[in-house]
């Protein structure tokens, strides 16, 4: 089992870089940087970190390729893995569709996302190997139409916490592909030692967003459907804030986080196995501070 | 007057390596890195390689295209660089050219309205004062930008009067590549524009970047006779124009190079071309040919590439020979 933080690149550079050094040097596996359209560019983050830590695999992605063409993407990677060796992986999805509406690109006007997702793997593939270059290639996915082409990737990191969740995206891969991929997931996160009710309601945002960008036919198949509409109808005028997190009942921000003290880390990752799940990346807030960082580190040395 | 080295995304990390390594021991005043598109380097990710490696040096991307990426990412990539080292980084910008942007699909049209209305929402973006920014034209909506930027001097790398003329209102500076006939003329209409704007000339930085290639041997003759038939089929009619170069000649080599390669034009290239179209010698009279671009108002010059036949010696003696004579 490999375990991550996912670094919210929302962090300043050098609290990124702080942070990563404190990762490497407590021996997590993996640090995420996303790239998200409102905040710093991952890439150039991925850059600063790689000059400060040695052993840490360094992950790029989540990163849009319907935001950045597959040549950029791919030679945002060869710069960094030729300048600091192979340690770097990449991961690609959708991205979220409010912030690549805000930007200019609307998933509406693609017809089939799918089908570019792969194209756009496809290219990234060819010029890695042209280049000579070794990165695994992860897709995020959640909903039922990107858990169908998993089987073209090096493996998935599943936008879910919840054990029935990922049994189901587990068996609608199944439904295409015999031996899944690596399999992982990413999803907010604050394990702890003794809660901090600051970074409680930061998760509850962060659940709240993902919850809001999940499709309907997954929100219907977990029956949440109906009680996520009210703050979805409200999210539709404004931004997520107090009033539309007030609308969301609490059973769904426990569906779409990893809200568990570090004693209880132990049976959730014993669950995760049972799945065959081996990758674990503990999403923002997990990543807030050097403080909730060694909270992770200490509940992982439990198990 | 300053000395700078130039490099682009087709450089090899190795290079890049010894560059930003070296760059600050050869006492340089900057690096500018330029945009290959499609070439293997990406240019945020190497321009954060660059500031990340030196201390003292400035770092400049000179230049890329606003048309080849979502404008949002430009600010959020430039300002993220901003960050890495506060008041080192400057930002170039230029339509990019034709043929590779064909190559993309992305038409020109109205590159002078492009370039003003990519500054004005790269400046409102990183000014990040107001709550939500929309812009119709690049398709923006109620975007809030989680970052801010200190000042970031912009740089056109412009060719074209028109944009020229632009640069001269809302650029910080103008990175130049041409005949020196050109390249007086070019300097003379921007501090005309500026003085017409009432904006003073002194804060505007002008740059000299062309093709410069260290000469050692006789046979090195042969790389900068190379150069200057691929700066000959590049350079746009009116640049030739506006040098005084007889068009006849350079449709001579071009043609020639069409039909018989650049091994067989580059023998029969003149040396009044060569002296036209790129800066060459021994390290003292690269120096020396900088130096006299001074009185014309440039600022800061650019080495290569091609840099030479060894490249990491010759920018090694350029610098080296800069700084003594400075």
């Amino acid at each position: 089992m490999k375990f991550a933080v996912s670094l919210n690149s929302n962090d300043s550079i050098s609290d990124a870089v702080k942070k990563s050094i404190e990762l490497d040097r407590l021996g997590l596996d993996y640090v995420w940087v996303s790239d998200l359209p409102s905040q710093r560019y991952a890439p150039a983050v991925c850059a600063a970190i790689a000059k400060v830590t040695s052993k840490i695999r360094i992950g790029l992605g989540l990163i849009s390729p319907f935001l950045h063409t597959s040549q950029q993407i791919a030679s945002s990677l060869t710069t960094l893995i030729e300048s600091y060796g192979s340690r770097f992986d990449l991961c690609i999805g959708p991205g979220d569709r409010d912030e690549l509406y805000r930007v200019g690109v609307d998933l509406k006007n693609h017809k089939n996302i799918s089908q570019s997702l792969l194209n756009s793997r496809e290219e990234i593939s060819t010029l890695f190997q042209k280049r000579g270059i070794e990165s695994r290639i992860w897709l995020g996915a959640q909903g039922p139409k990107l858990l169908k082409l998993v089987s073209a990737f090096d493996g998935v990191l599943l936008n879910y916490s919840s054990i029935e969740m990922i049994e189901w995206s587990l068996n609608t891969m199944k439904e295409v592909i015999d031996i899944p991929r690596s399999i992982g997931i990413f999803s907010p996160s604050y394990v702890y030692k003794k809660i901090n009710p600051k970074i409680q309601k930061t998760l509850h945002y962060t659940a709240a967003t993902v919850a809001l960008g999940t499709s309907k036919t997954v929100l219907k198949e977990f029956l949440l459907d109906e009680g996520l509409e009210p703050a979805r109808i409200a999210h539709k005028s404004k931004s997520l804030d107090e009033s539309i997190l007030k609308l969301i009942p609490q059973n769904i921000i426990k569906k779409f986080s990893i809200f568990i003290s570090q004693d209880e880390l132990p049976n959730y990752i014993q669950e995760l196995k049972r799945l065959g799940v081996e990758h674990v990346a503990f999403s923002y807030p997990q990543g807030y501070s050097l403080e909730t960082i060694k909270e992770l580190s200490e509940g992982l040395s439990k198990l | 007057m300053h000395l700078s080295i130039g490099l682009t995304t087709s450089i090899s990390t190795n290079r890049m390596k010894w560059i930003y390594e070296n760059a600050d021991n050869l006492r340089l005043h900057g690096l500018w890195i330029g945009e290959d598109i499609g070439r293997p380097q990406e240019i945020f990710t190497s321009t954060a390689l660059l500031l990340l490696n030196t201390k003292k040096v400035n770092i400049g991307i000179g230049v890329t295209s606003p048309l080849i990426r979502n404008i949002t990412t430009i600010a959020r990539a430039s300002s993220t660089l901003s960050e890495i080292a506060p008041d080192r980084f400057r930002m170039g910008l230029g339509i990019g050219g034709i043929q590779d942007l064909t190559s993309l699909g992305i038409p020109i049209k109205k590159p002078v309205h492009s370039m003003e209305r990519a500054v004005e929402i790269l400046r409102t973006i990183w000014a990040n004062n107001v709550n939500s920014i929309s812009n119709e034209e690049f398709g923006i909506h109620n975007y809030t930008a989680k970052y801010s930027s200190k000042y970031i001097p912009i740089f056109f790398g412009v060719r074209g009067p028109k944009l020229m003329t632009l640069a001269a209102s809302i650029a910080d500076g103008v990175i130049l590549s041409g005949p020196r006939q050109f390249v007086e003329k070019s300097i003379k209409l921007i501090k005309e524009k500026r003085n017409s704007l009432n904006l003073s000339s002194e804060k505007f930085h002008f740059v000299l970047w062309v093709p410069t290639i260290l000469i050692r041997k006789n046979e090195d003759l042969e790389i900068v006779k190379k150069t200057v038939a691929i700066v000959a089929l590049d350079t746009p009619d009116h640049i030739l124009e506006m040098s005084g170069i007889n068009k006849s000649e350079i449709f001579l080599i071009r043609s020639e190079m069409k039909a018989h390669g650049i091994e067989k034009v580059a023998e029969k290239i003149p040396d009044r071309i060569i002296d036209l179209l790129c800066i060459s010698g021994d390290a003292d009279e690269i120096c020396d040919k900088f130096e006299s671009y001074s009185s014309l108002g440039i600022q800061e010059v650019v080495f290569g590439p091609p840099y030479g036949k060894d490249a990491r010696k010759s920018m090694a003696q350029v610098a080296q020979t800069w700084s003594k004579s400075s």
